[in-house]
């Protein structure tokens, strides 16, 4: 059932009935039933990987909180002399229900890669499977397992009816594409009842009409254009692909966070405040800043449950005091974080998917942002002997600038068909321009009129100016709300026929599926 | 408690030492945050685990000399 269908607004519309009808004591078993009903929707066999991560998360938490428990309930002295057994135990189980679970993401996402690879490389043949990505496997795969680490870490004791839990890692409209969210934040309201109430169900319709607006509008049109461009970049001169990869970067951001925008809003409307994932990552001054402000939900699961197991881990703590003793100085105290970090953003890059592409993409993102970790005492140099102080407004649209020059590049690599293909589109933007194509009408002959070309010029203007309020710790939503209620009416109003009439009725495309949805 | 605000303000330039929302607030970020526990266990002769990286014992001065005097 497609976020973007009348069908999955009825549903939403229904289930919101049912569920302020209902007893609050039984609201989250009304929200685990649509939550199963909209899984089950995508099919049978699907729902099998869904149950398999749950139950295994369940149990393995279930299994150490009681050893957790046993522990609290020891003496001092007890509790020092079981603590290293128990540990282990702890460790093993915990250890297994991960790789159990990162092992079948493994097997669905890279398997078929694998075989390939080592038929190309050794002439060895392996079997292949036809294999399907369940529908949001890695994030509620993240999800689970971030609540097992967490209870594993002692955070919070482990939920003990399987039902309630079950509810925690299906909840709908998280299963397109996350956020990732985390269970001391999620639960509690999941499972708490829920009155109707006013503000969020305006809320929740003015946050998805905007998740509409970015998607139906920007994104698809946006879509049509990339999709021309990457699909038959040899017939077109460096502006022109350029121009495709710059669309390709907003439909990608108006795609994804217009998703997010959908989800959170229907969950506004049962009154769940989920994680946010987007905090205007196009005012990044650094790459790293970018990924804080891009799919924040994945970035804080890297951090909290990668980067710091990492970092913390005992071979890189001692390679950490090694480093300090024999290299010394800034580089040897930040040596072990910079592998640590470039761990994670090689990771990050593999995680979008089994290709060379997405290597090349984890390394990208990996080397820069380690060698600008590396190198900052050598950058703070230069910037003093050419005055430039961090302050100076020139300097920070430089940063931005610069930012989304690096960024650009890097869609390069998730977009094409393959990694030989994103060095082919790089080579043409920089070395064969032909910039005329720019101005001698080739941009309509991308599959798109002028009248969509304006809409995305408009629609983007609007999401600018929405996003520069924001920046400025305003928002459009607190602007509307002081406006008198005529007028909230007639905006809402104004913004739903725009989506009707520029994003449902006109143009010769449909819909698209969203694009995380495949990760 | 001087030796830490010293290791802090090393670390983290400019960091207001009297803030009780350091992580909160994202005074002290993910690498400060590996630089510091190590800092700490090197120091104090403490073993900080992973399990103890949570804001509540990162967030003032005071709940880290206390996370310090409690851990081994």
């Amino acid at each position: 059932m497609s976020t973007v269908s009348l069908t999955f607004l009825l549903f939403v519309a229904a289930g919101l009935l049912l569920y302020y009808m209902a007893p609050k004591k039984l609201q989250w078993i009304l929200l685990l039933a649509l939550s199963y009903i909209f899984y089950l929707s995508g099919g049978v066999s699907m729902t099998g990987y869904l149950l398999f991560t749950t139950l295994s998360t369940f149990l393995a938490a279930l299994f150490i909180g009681r050893q957790n428990k046993r522990l609290s309930d020891l003496s001092r002295e007890e509790r020092e002399k079981a603590k290293k057994a128990v540990g282990r135990k702890k460790k093993l189980v915990c250890a297994l229900a991960i790789v159990l679970n990162f092992g079948l993401l493994y097997f669905l996402k890279y398997w078929n890669f694998m075989a390939e690879l080592f038929q190309s490389a050794f002439s060895v043949t392996l079997v292949r499977f036809d294999l399907i990505m369940p529908l949001a496997i890695s994030f509620y795969m993240f999800q689970s397992v971030g609540y097992l680490v967490d209870v594993y870490r002692d955070k919070y004791p482990a939920q003990k009816n399987v039902f309630k839990y079950m509810l925690f890692v299906s909840f709908f409209p998280q299963m397109v594409q996350g956020p990732i969210g985390r269970y001391d934040a999620l639960a509690p309201q999941l499972l708490g009842g829920h009155k109707l109430d006013f503000e969020n169900l305006k809320a929740g319709i003015q946050l998805m009409v905007w998740g509409y607006f970015k998607k139906l509008l920007i994104a698809d049109r946006a879509a049509v254009v990339a999709n021309q461009v990457f699909g038959n970049y040899e017939e077109y001169g460096g502006t022109v692909i350029l121009f495709g990869v710059i669309l390709y970067c907003i439909q990608l951001y108006c795609d994804f966070s217009g998703g997010i925008d959908i989800i959170r809003g229907v969950a506004k409307l049962f009154g769940i405040e989920m994680a946010e994932n987007f905090r205007q990552p196009f005012f990044a001054v650094s790459l790293t800043d970018f990924w804080r402000r891009w799919h924040i939900s994945l970035g804080t699961w890297m951090k909290d449950y990668l980067f710091y197991s990492i970092s913390f881990s005992k071979p890189l703590m001692r390679f950490g005091k090694f480093s300090r003793r024999k290299i010394g100085g800034r580089f040897g105290k930040i040596l072990p974080t910079s592998i640590a970090t470039f761990i994670i953003y090689f990771v990050i890059g593999i995680w979008h998917g089994a290709s060379f592409k997405y290597v090349a993409f984890g390394l990208w993102n990996g080397i820069l942002i380690t060698s600008a970790l590396l190198l900052e005492p050598a950058f703070i140099k230069i910037k003093k002997k050419l005055h430039i102080r961090d302050k100076n407004r020139w300097y920070h649209v430089f940063q931005v600038l610069r930012t989304t020059v690096i960024i650009i590049i890097g869609r390069y690599l998730t977009r094409a068909d393959g990694f030989l293909y994103a060095v082919a589109m790089l080579k043409k933007t920089l070395l064969h321009p032909i910039a005329s194509q720019i101005v001698n009408g080739e941009l309509l002959r991308l599959g798109l009129k002028m009248e969509d070309y304006l809409v995305i010029v408009f629609g983007m203007a609007l999401l600018l100016f929405a996003e520069v309020l924001q920046e400025c710790g305003k928002s459009l939503s607190a602007v509307l709300d002081r406006a008198p209620s005529f007028c909230q009416y007639a905006v809402m109003a104004m913004g739903f026929i725009c989506i009707l009439w520029f994003g449902v009725f006109s143009g010769d495309y449909i819909a698209s599926e969203f694009i995380y949805m495949q990760y | 408690m001087e030796r830490l605000k010293q290791i802090l303000s090393d670390i983290c330039p400019g960091i207001d030492l009297q803030s009780q929302v350091m992580i909160d607030d994202g005074l002290i970020d993910s690498f400060d945050m590996v630089a510091l526990v190590s800092e700490l266990m090197d120091e104090f002769g403490v073993n900080i685990s992973i399990e103890d990286i949570i804001p509540e014992n990162f967030n003032s001065v005071a709940a880290m000399q206390a996370l310090i005097e409690r851990a081994d």
